[in-house]
């Protein structure tokens, strides 16, 4: 009988890993196409320079924000028993920067430079903090990650000394909370800034676009932790979770996306009163344009409005199918706010001719090359999690095998 | 390990706390100092130059166009310098002819995340192409669409090579933005060889010299007897996107305008 189900599990598996390895070979056939032939092989041009990758690394950084998130409010805030969580979102965090580095790697034009940002340094340059927050930030979830590694029983068998080593860097673990919750909220709302300091671009131009980016990658980020460890625990025999904890989680989510929400009306709507050159036609593209399906439905009908309503209703936030409609749902709306954000601006260009400054319109629609290093990604990113959860248990709420051992001085924890 | 609640390996926590935190601060403030100069320009010049584009000269025969390629050794893809129709003025069209605006404030520098765009000293602004990473965020940035990127390598000759001139500087490489510099390299060797850029052709950008009709005038605005000083003293001129800070050093006569400030 236990024959017959690993037999029946491992044939599921290997069709999986196998679809995943088929998508991931097609995007590298793709990058390899970039490479020898550069990015003219893509839809990006002069005037819309950013496209699909640049969405993609969006989307994987602002996902991975429930690492810092969970590890800020196990080890700092004083929520031990989230502990599990922040273990599966560190995991999901650093496969999310992961995935947005190879993005980066593909959108550059120069690859073989990735690292000019960290000799040569622009203060000025809210990128140039981004990528310094960015690589930072991957060593501290580099040294998250490496007590899970080397807390796996396989690797204990084969390396008990190292495993020894690695687990001890557990004990580090308020401290890169700390961290990481500082180059977390730098990056995570910079990343916004990048579009919304440009004056050039009169959609963008706004301090809110930091706000929204930081509120709305805490918010996707917790859900998309929530939906895969629930997924995980129904479809691999290797996790297991406490739902109460989860059904926490998402009933927070429910009202974090109620803040989501009237920040995010507050901005739209201000932005509908008196006609500014240029704000009023990328407005109107999100709002009743080429992008306004993705707008009203994929970004706030379906993508806050229902997953509002479905997790802060009690019993329809129990029933798990239902749960994760409406986390994925959150998860989708995230990446639908910022393909809309990265496109509108750049679709509305304002001519510079003194006797009229008008606004003209372009478009992108990325082509079969984007589309296939980006689906690579994406697989490679759902591979590294399931290999996770396979092989390093990253969803396991049974294993105590790391209790915390010190919280940080009550600073930060009030009453704890 | 449970019973060292307070040590973490040899140091105290707040030791090693200390340690972090005060090493990394010392490091990122010598730094920060060293860099928050690091897109003005180090050294200073006599200098500061302007052009002065006349539209009511100016035909439209893109002769500023392919001088710019051929001098520059640009992909004919590209343009530096663009020659834009903008209306017309008693039955007769009228064009923008638009180099990089050289912007006292230059939305470009602010934002490289590798300073690969900065001021030199004389207040050009330069590309340095063995810094570029390509990431393209200058030309979201830039108001003037005055940037191109090297969408893929520039191989084989260059149709503007030999009848608009010779190429004086070295070909771009794939993956790398690029603009216009105002020929910075003609300003450098002519004034080398005791010329006056403005005056005299090797000391003056090639679109200039190029301009069958004389639409172009370049020259320092740090002398008052230059001819670009001349004119911003005596014509109504204006800059483009005025209005958004960014002070360009390229300025434009109307073709309407054949007034003077004093008329």
């Amino acid at each position: 009988m236990k024959i017959k189900s690993l037999v029946k599990n491992l044939s599921r598996f290997h069709y999986w890993l196998a679809g995943l390895s088929i998508i991931m070979v097609i995007g590298v056939i793709g990058a390899l196409i970039v490479f020898a032939k550069g990015l003219v092989v893509t839809n990006l041009t002069d005037l819309v320079p950013w496209g699909l990758w640049i969405t993609i690394d969006l989307s994987a950084i602002a996902l991975s924000a429930g690492a810092f998130t969970l590890c800020a409010a196990v080890y700092l805030v004083g929520l031990k028993e989230y502990q599990p969580v922040a273990r599966t979102a560190t995991f999901i965090g650093i496969i999310g920067y992961s995935m947005a580095m190879l993005c980066l790697l593909m959108d550059i034009g120069r690859p073989d430079r990735f690292w000019h940002a960290f000799v040569f340094w622009n203060v000025h340059s809210v990128l140039w903090e981004v990528t310094m927050c960015v690589g930072l930030y991957f060593i501290v979830l580099t040294l998250e990650t490496l007590p899970i590694i080397g807390g796996a029983d396989w690797f204990k068998e084969r390396w008990p000394k190292l495993s020894d080593w690695l687990t001890k860097v557990h004990h580090y673990a308020p401290y890169l909370a700390i961290a990481g919750l500082f180059l977390s909220m730098l990056h995570q709302s910079s990343l916004g800034a990048t579009y919304g300091v440009l004056k050039a671009r009169p959609l963008w131009y706004s301090p809110s676009l930091s706000v929204l980016f930081m509120f709305s990658a805490i918010v996707g980020g917790i859900s998309l932790t929530v939906l895969a460890s629930m997924l995980a625990a129904r479809l691999s025999e290797k996790a297991n979770v406490d739902d109460r904890l989860l059904e926490k989680l998402s009933h927070f989510i429910g009202w974090a996306l109620v803040v989501y929400l009237y920040f995010r009306f507050w901005y739209t709507f201000s932005m509908t009163y008196t006609y500014e050159l240029g704000r009023t036609e990328g407005l109107s593209l999100l709002t009743k344009g080429p992008l306004a399906f993705n707008f009203w439905l994929g970004e706030i009908i379906l993508g806050a409005l229902v997953p509002m309503i479905i997790l802060l209703k009690k019993d329809w936030r129990a029933r798990p199918w239902l749960r994760m409609a409406a986390l994925a749902l959150v998860v989708g709306g995230l990446v639908a706010y910022r393909w809309d954000v990265n496109l509108s601006g750049q679709m509305v260009i304002l001519t510079y001719l003194h006797d009229e400054i008008n606004a003209i319109y372009t478009s992108y629609m990325p082509n079969l090359i984007e589309v296939m290093v980006g689906a690579g990604v994406v697989a490679f990113g759902l591979m590294a999690f399931t290999l996770g959860v396979q092989y390093l248990k990253v969803v396991n709420y049974a294993s105590d095998e790391h209790p915390i051992e010190h919280m940080i001085d009550p600073v930060l924890a009030p009453g704890d | 390990m449970a019973e060292k609640k307070d040590t973490i390996g040899p140091l105290g926590r707040r030791e090693f706390l200390k340690v972090v935190l005060g090493g990394g601060a010392a490091v990122a403030s010598v730094q920060i100092a060293q860099r928050v100069s690091a897109s003005k320009p180090e050294g200073s010049s006599p200098h500061k130059w302007a052009m002065v584009i006349d539209q009511g000269k100016c035909v439209g025969c893109g002769y500023c166009t392919n001088a710019c390629r051929a001098h520059n050794d640009i992909n004919p893809d590209i343009s530096w310098n663009r020659v834009i129709e903008s209306g017309e003025v008693n039955g007769e069209k009228t064009y923008v002819a638009r180099p990089c605006m050289q912007c006292e404030h230059a939305p470009c520098v602010d934002v490289c995340p590798v300073t690969a765009s900065y001021y030199r000293a004389d207040d050009i602004v330069m590309m340095d192409y063995d810094r570029c990473i390509g990431c393209r965020y200058c030309e979201v940035a830039c108001p003037y669409n005055a940037r191109a990127f090297n969408w893929e390598a520039f191989t084989g000759e260059n149709p503007a090579v030999p009848e608009w001139g010779v190429p004086e500087v070295e070909r771009r490489p794939r993956g790398v933005v690029e603009k216009c510099s105002f020929c910075y390299h003609r300003i450098d060797r002519g004034i080398a060889q005791g010329l006056t850029p403005g005056v005299d052709t090797d000391a003056t950008p090639a679109c200039v010299v190029a301009c069958p009709v004389g639409g172009r005038v370049f020259g320092d605005l740090n002398d008052p007897e230059s001819e670009v000083s001349q004119i911003l003293a005596t014509r109504i001129t204006h800059r483009l996107r005025d209005d958004l800070g960014t002070e360009p050093r390229v300025y434009y006569i109307c073709p309407e305008n054949t007034h003077t400030l004093e008329a």
